[in-house]
């Protein structure tokens, strides 16, 4: 979707794109899904920000005397086995949380929309060695992958944020070749390559800036499966090592003291579904007004108050 | 007795393929599981499936909570740990010291028709001594094994060693089989001469009969079987919703509720295990004692051994429990961070020190310890690095000594040359932590050959003094054994040595 030029266009020179974003943004902080997640996300990371002055102790003030206190006015989120302060412990795992979904998903993403793009543009041998290379990670279930990574390259948090890059990178090389597929055809691009446009331009002015929906949306949706794979991974025992928090290990470590104090596995746990879940009504959200063709169903149906707007959409 | 614990089934796996490449046939299950099931009636859910069945072979503490019922050994200890006759019915000692005549019971067949005489013996000590089975160690000072004839058996020993029996009948590791036996089957089939015939063996499951020939009394059920319940709350809701009839796999954070319970019976006896942490004395800073002892001086025993046991341990800086005779009341060291900080600054570390410490999951108690350790010496300074092993990686780098510290247990200790002698002798099989002391080693060394028990005991409690105050190891706690069983079941005893015997169970009405 090239922006046409406008008939009145100042002499200046403005880049169409950013009123278009602008819109965009505005369009989805209007519905509710998105502006709950855009705040509970803003939540999130103010809160891994500034985790050590929000959090009332240390991750690790072992206090065995104190062990198993149900939420309360000392400790609100109740302490775990070995006493520890379990609203400081969810606090601190929110960065842990973070840093490993956004790291992970950054290696995916750079990795992964480079071989996409490469892919998608020359197409022939490169597009068959790339696109086989990333069959063959696709083909492994994405948690067993990160967990054959982690097995030759030892537990850790480090180690978890590349285990979890490397399992989600194939997403993004799919999504990214398919969107370069449709738009290297473009006439808009085969003028610009007439008139001589290097590749380099070509593939950074044109095709990736076009292709670029989707990969939004996959980075969302994979933000939310990166910080469950963390999750599960230091579940397990491969991710985060103790006594660093992560909400993985705490759900792991609350689970045999479910009858005993819920509190240890069921705040983190609950810290869990809240960043998911709103990682993924992000995505929902963006993808609803990225669309072209469900974004222009959107803006319609925003003048006609009364009609049910999904079904409009999903028509 | 050198059974490291329960889950050594990853790292024992070579083994298990290697004795299984000749002439392993597919289990035919000889009797039919549904006869077992239906006659048995009687199910005990453990917490790991056992590595394999040979008992020359596994260290796996599953593997003998099965082949307990199944094999039998020359003496065995009693409830008192005390060495008794089994398929031993008497022995005499030469005045030297240095041969032992045993008389063998007579009428004694084996689960495959055999009978029971001197050279099935002499078959099971030389395949431990001769291939270097898992056992081999305690066979140490035997020089040479022979039958006198059908019924009688000589040991004749390089050095007088008062705990031969122990030595030789401590647990099932010395099982005696009949001689000639197809080597190649014995990680999954058995033939011993126990109350109870091995029947069949399934991933989720082994099952047992009972053996109607069995030398001794018969046992009371016809059959039971064992299920493998990893996670404590499944197995102790299958005990509960009686699917289960026994379990060891209690969790110790239920143990103070499931006491007033009446769905469960609760055993709790104090064991002979005991768990500590152990750093490499060939690594510096550690090499130095001072170092050592002031992380042994920073360490709150009481608080690691709640966080790990609850109240189902004792802290305790030796390794010998205080219900055993061979206990030794000594305890150097009271929590002091003020007086562990002098203690570093006198070693000359200055700065900041960051210890790794290898702990492994498939014993959760030594995660939650390791967390309870690193809080307690962070204010001295030591960063601990917590590095959390899968138990087959843990064992290897413990071998190789690429560990800065580690923590573990012993368990199934009855003469304390098991407490001992393999852990901190110069080159002993299981000094990984590489201590070495000439003081400690003359003590073990003469307390191996003492006769006289008191002078031993008083040997072995130097050597257990040099090595606390050395800081060899960092005793830590010793626990209980848990576990519980349907009300109304009869005929089992918990026992300090962690032994299972099913023979004399009867089920409640």
């Amino acid at each position: 979707m090239s922006a046409p030029a406008r008939p009145a266009a100042p002499p200046v020179r403005v880049r169409p794109e950013r009123g278009r974003w602008r819109a965009t943004l505005r369009l989805l902080l209007s519905s509710p899904p998105s502006l709950f997640a855009v705040l509970v996300l803003l939540a999130v990371v103010v809160v891994a920000l500034f985790d050590e002055q929000i959090a009332p102790t240390g991750f690790n003030e072992v206090d065995v005397s104190d062990r198993l206190q149900p939420p309360g006015a000392g400790h609100w989120f109740g302490t775990d086995d070995l006493g520890r302060d379990v609203l400081s412990r969810v606090v601190l795992g929110a960065k842990v949380s973070l840093q490993v979904g956004t790291v992970a998903v950054g290696f995916s993403l750079v990795v992964g929309v480079l071989a996409g793009l490469l892919a998608g543009f020359y197409g022939r041998w490169i597009d068959a060695v790339l696109m086989r290379l990333m069959d063959v990670l696709f083909a492994f279930p994405a948690i067993l992958l990160a967990i054959a990574v982690i097995a030759v390259l030892g537990p850790g948090t480090t180690n978890a944020m590349i285990a979890i890059g490397i399992t989600y990178t194939p997403v993004f090389a799919r999504v990214t070749r398919a969107a370069v597929l449709g738009v290297r055809e473009q006439v808009f691009v085969r003028a610009s390559r007439s008139v001589g446009a290097s590749d380099a331009r070509l593939l950074l002015r044109h095709v990736l800036p076009n292709a670029l929906p989707p990969i939004i949306v996959q980075t969302s949706v994979s933000l939310a499966f990166a910080v469950l794979a963390e999750a599960a991974l230091s579940f397990v025992g491969l991710g985060t090592q103790p006594p660093a928090p992560s909400w993985g290990r705490m759900l792991s470590e609350g689970r045999g003291y479910i009858d005993l104090a819920w509190w240890i596995a069921v705040f983190p746990g609950l810290a869990i579904v809240v960043l998911v879940l709103a990682f993924n009504l992000l995505g929902d959200g963006l993808r609803d007004v990225l669309d072209p063709q469900q974004r222009s169903a959107l803006e319609a149906a925003r003048h006609r108050p009364g009609r049910r707007r999904r079904a409009e959409v999903r028509r | 007795m050198r059974r490291r614990t329960l889950l050594s089934t990853l790292a024992l796996s070579p083994v298990v393929v290697a004795g299984c490449t000749t002439g392993e046939g597919v289990d035919t299950g000889d009797g039919t599981g549904a006869e077992a099931g239906a006659g048995g009636g009687f199910v005990a859910a453990i917490s790991a499936q056992p590595d394999q069945l040979d008992p020359h072979k596994t260290t796996a503490y599953a593997s003998f909570q099965i082949l307990e019922n199944v094999y039998d050994t020359l003496v065995v200890p009693a409830e008192d740990l005390s060495m008794q006759p089994s398929l031993a019915t008497s022995w005499t000692t030469s005045p030297d010291g240095l041969s032992w005549t045993f008389t063998l019971a007579e009428g004694v067949t084996f689960h495959d028709g055999s009978p029971f005489t001197a050279d099935s013996v002499v078959f099971s000590f030389k395949r431990i001594i001769d291939q270097q089975l898992a056992n081999a160690s305690r066979f140490a000072t035997v020089a040479d094994v022979v039958a006198q004839d059908p019924t009688h058996v000589v040991l004749t020993l390089t050095s007088p060693t008062p705990n031969l029996l122990s030595r030789i009948g401590g647990f099932k590791g010395m099982a005696i089989l009949p001689a000639g036996v197809d080597e190649a089957t014995l990680a999954t089939k058995a033939v011993g001469t126990g109350p109870f015939v091995l029947d069949s063996v399934s991933a989720g499951e082994v099952e047992l009969t009972r053996f109607d020939q069995h030398w001794g009394e018969r046992a009371t059920l016809p059959g039971l079987s064992f299920q493998f319940i990893t996670e404590p709350a499944a197995a102790l809701t299958a005990l509960q919703s009686d699917q289960v009839q026994w379990t060891d796999n209690v969790p110790p954070q239920q143990v103070e509720q499931l006491a007033g319970d009446d769905s469960v019976e609760l055993g709790q006896v104090a064991s002979v295990d005991y768990w500590y942490l152990a750093m490499n004395c060939a690594k510096a800073p550690f090499s130095d004692r001072d170092v050592r002892r002031a992380i042994a001086t920073a360490l709150d025993r009481q608080a690691i051994t709640e966080a790990a046991r609850f109240a189902t341990a004792r802290p305790n800086q030796t390794a010998i429990p205080e219900d055993s005779a061979w206990y030794y009341d000594y305890a150097p060291f009271t929590t002091d961070p003020d007086a562990a900080k002098a203690l570093l600054e006198g070693a000359g570390v200055a700065g900041p020190l960051t210890m790794g410490l290898m702990v492994t999951s498939e014993y959760p108690e030594t995660v939650t310890a390791a967390q309870v350790i690193a809080s307690q010496l962070e204010p001295l300074g030591i960063t601990v690095q917590i590095q959390t092993e899968d138990f087959a990686t843990w064992l290897d780098r413990q071998s190789r000594g690429d560990f800065d510290a580690f923590l573990l247990g012993w368990l199934g200790n009855i003469d304390p040359a098991d407490f001992y002698e393999d852990q901190h002798r110069t080159g002993g099989a299981n000094n990984y932590q590489k201590y070495s002391s000439p003081v400690t080693d003359d003590l073990l060394d003469r307390a191996a050959v003492e006769p006289v028990e008191a002078a031993r005991k008083a040997l072995y409690d130097q050597a257990a003094k040099q090595i606390v105050d050395d800081v060899s190891y960092v005793y830590l706690y010793n626990p209980d054994a848990v576990q519980a069983w349907a009300p109304g079941l009869r005929g089992y005893t918990i026992r300090p040595d962690k032994a299972i015997d099913f023979d004399e169970v009867t089920l409640p009405a």
